[in-house]
């Protein structure tokens, strides 16, 4: 697997989009939860009572799963790369080269989701990096790992997302296609019918298990959660969950470029 | 040793059948053509036995083995169109085809001197002409030294310099004892470079061997003289002919290949009375004997 990572470094070490992408992206995690931390300040300052209601989101304990929530809404930019990734090797065929040169086609599959797991492991020690940075900002917070496990659900969403993105992209081979699905799949569809299976049918907590909401679910809002997330299961479940997709994503993948015609 | 063994090949496209039984080998040491026109299977071959197509049914054995990516590792493949990374340059593409090959990066340097790239190595691929690209693709085939080539049209997109460039490379490569497995529609490639042939016709072998056996040529002499009747009665006696026909203005007359002589059947004609008027030696073009072969 060694061999096969500095093969797919030697593919986007000079891809400049790659190292555009990836420092928008972790510049982002940090200017959102800024963002966050500043519009907390602000409320806080101008209607002392609101405190009572979102507490302090941006202290410890609950600073690992505040940063967690906003992270997640900037995960569809890495999806957009890892899509780009393998979109690229069906636009050059370097995927048929690869396999002419002697790769098995599980191992062309199989390195991109471990190179996607190292791309999330380095944004989920950022975000931690970063929910300790506004943690200590934070007056009145005192460092505690309490909530630290909302760094490991960092880790599981992060990946989550990025294997959906790529399961799209093995699954359309055109990175238009697999984009817009993911995006109105992720933005539009899944929350309609999240809401509509849990809130207007009032069947949940089936709609916490759909693809997206799974991980969404680990790391809610902090605050208003028994109202947002009414019913939803405890976090076990969903880590459960989140890794029975995770399996399906890459079995799905690896099934299927295992038996295409390239 | 053979290096290939072709058994059975079925493949379907839905209700197209792109490869209809199809089975041969090909012998070590070979330059083994694969000729047949546009669409009548030969990238669906290939494809099949680098791994990239799955056929529908039969199967193939590479070095007498059920291939792995180890089997492929040790031939050179270009198929089709040169596929590299358009955002990287020669030397940084070639690395990665050489990683992927388990060889070293030592052989860079050399085959992009065989295929005369050394000048652009550094420029990025997605700058390169339709002929580079194709250059490209022919060094990366070079590297690691492989004992098996193969080739899917390979002077593709290139000037006549680099046509008679890579065909040479191809006649030195024959002459180390490579086997190369080639394809193409063009016939004089096929004659002036192969040792074998197979020809493909909508998905079925037509037939397959030795290139001499399979495309020999016939003479032709084309004659005519003012009654073209009279001469073709008398031609068809003519000693070692072995067939003769009426067309519009002349006679043609077909010897064995490089049995006819012109002063000879101007002599025999000359004692039967007949004064010719015309009288040429054309070779039977491959064109001809191709168009015979893959039309029923």
């Amino acid at each position: 697997m060694a061999h096969l990572l500095k093969i797919e470094w030697m593919k986007v070490r000079r891809y400049r989009a790659f190292w555009i992408f990836t420092i928008l992206y972790f510049a982002s995690i940090t200017g959102i939860n800024y963002i966050g931390y500043y519009t907390n300040q602000l409320t806080i300052e101008n209607m002392p009572m609101s405190q009572v209601l979102i507490g302090t989101p941006y202290g410890f304990p609950k600073i690992w799963q505040t940063v967690g929530f906003m992270s997640s809404w900037l995960l569809y930019f890495p999806g957009i790369l890892f899509i780009m990734l393998l979109t690229n090797e069906f636009n050059f065929k370097t995927h048929r080269q690869n396999i002419i040169d002697g790769l098995e086609r599980r191992q062309f599959v199989a390195v991109k989701f471990v190179f996607a797991f190292l791309f999330s492991l380095a944004a989920t020690l950022f975000n931690a990096l970063v929910a300790l940075l506004f943690g200590l900002m934070t007056k009145g917070s005192t460092f505690s790992f309490e909530g630290a496990e909302n760094i490991l659900y960092i880790l599981i969403q992060t990946f989550s997302y990025l294997s959906f993105a790529m399961f799209l992209a093995i699954l359309f081979r055109r990175s238009g296609i697999a984009i817009a699905v993911f995006f109105l799949y992720g933005l539009i569809f899944e929350w309609l019918l999240a809401t509509l299976i849990n809130f207007k049918f009032e069947w949940d907590p089936i709609g916490y298990f759909l693809p997206l909401q799974v991980t969404d679910t680990l790391l809610p809002l902090p605050f208003g959660t028994k109202v947002l997330y009414k019913g939803a299961p405890e976090p076990w479940v969903m880590v459960i969950a989140s890794l029975i997709y995770l399996g399906l994503y890459i079995f799905f993948a690896l099934r299927k470029f295992s038996k295409d015609d390239l | 040793m053979t290096i290939l063994t072709v058994n059975q090949l079925h493949k379907n496209y839905g209700r197209i059948q792109a490869l209809k039984n199809v089975s041969f080998s090909v012998p070590e040491g070979s330059v083994f053509g694969i000729l047949g026109p546009n669409g009548s299977g030969k990238t669906t071959l290939l494809g099949t036995i680098t791994d990239i197509i799955r056929p529908t049914q039969g199967s193939y054995l590479l070095f007498g083995k059920t291939p792995t990516g180890d089997e492929r590792r040790k031939i050179g493949t270009l198929l089709e169109t040169p596929n590299f990374y358009h955002y990287l340059n020669a030397v940084e593409n070639l690395k990665i085809n050489a990683a992927i090959k388990k060889k070293g990066e030592n052989d860079i340097q050399k085959v992009l001197e065989i295929v005369d790239l050394n000048k652009r190595k550094h420029s990025k691929f997605s700058s390169y002409s339709l002929g580079m690209k194709q250059r490209l693709a022919i060094a990366s085939c070079l590297l690691g030294d492989p004992s098996v080539l193969i080739f899917d049209e390979p002077t593709n997109g290139l000037d006549p310099v680099g046509i008679a460039e890579i065909r040479q490379l191809m006649r030195n490569l024959h002459e180390e004892g490579k086997t190369i497995i080639m394809a193409s529609h063009l016939l004089d490639e096929v004659e002036k470079i192969c040792t074998h042939v197979a020809i493909l016709k909508s998905g079925s072998l037509i037939t397959h061997g030795d290139v001499a056996e399979i495309l020999s040529n016939e003479d032709i002499v084309e004659v005519s003289c003012s009654d073209n009747e009279t001469l073709l009665e008398n031609l068809k006696s003519y000693p070692g002919i072995s067939n003769a026909e009426l067309t519009k203005n002349s006679v043609h007359a077909f010897f064995p290949t490089g049995t006819a002589n012109l002063s000879e059947i101007n002599q025999y004609c000359f004692s039967k009375g007949i004064v010719l008027n015309h009288l040429t030696l054309r070779k039977k073009s491959l064109e001809s004997r191709f168009f015979e072969l893959t039309n029923n």
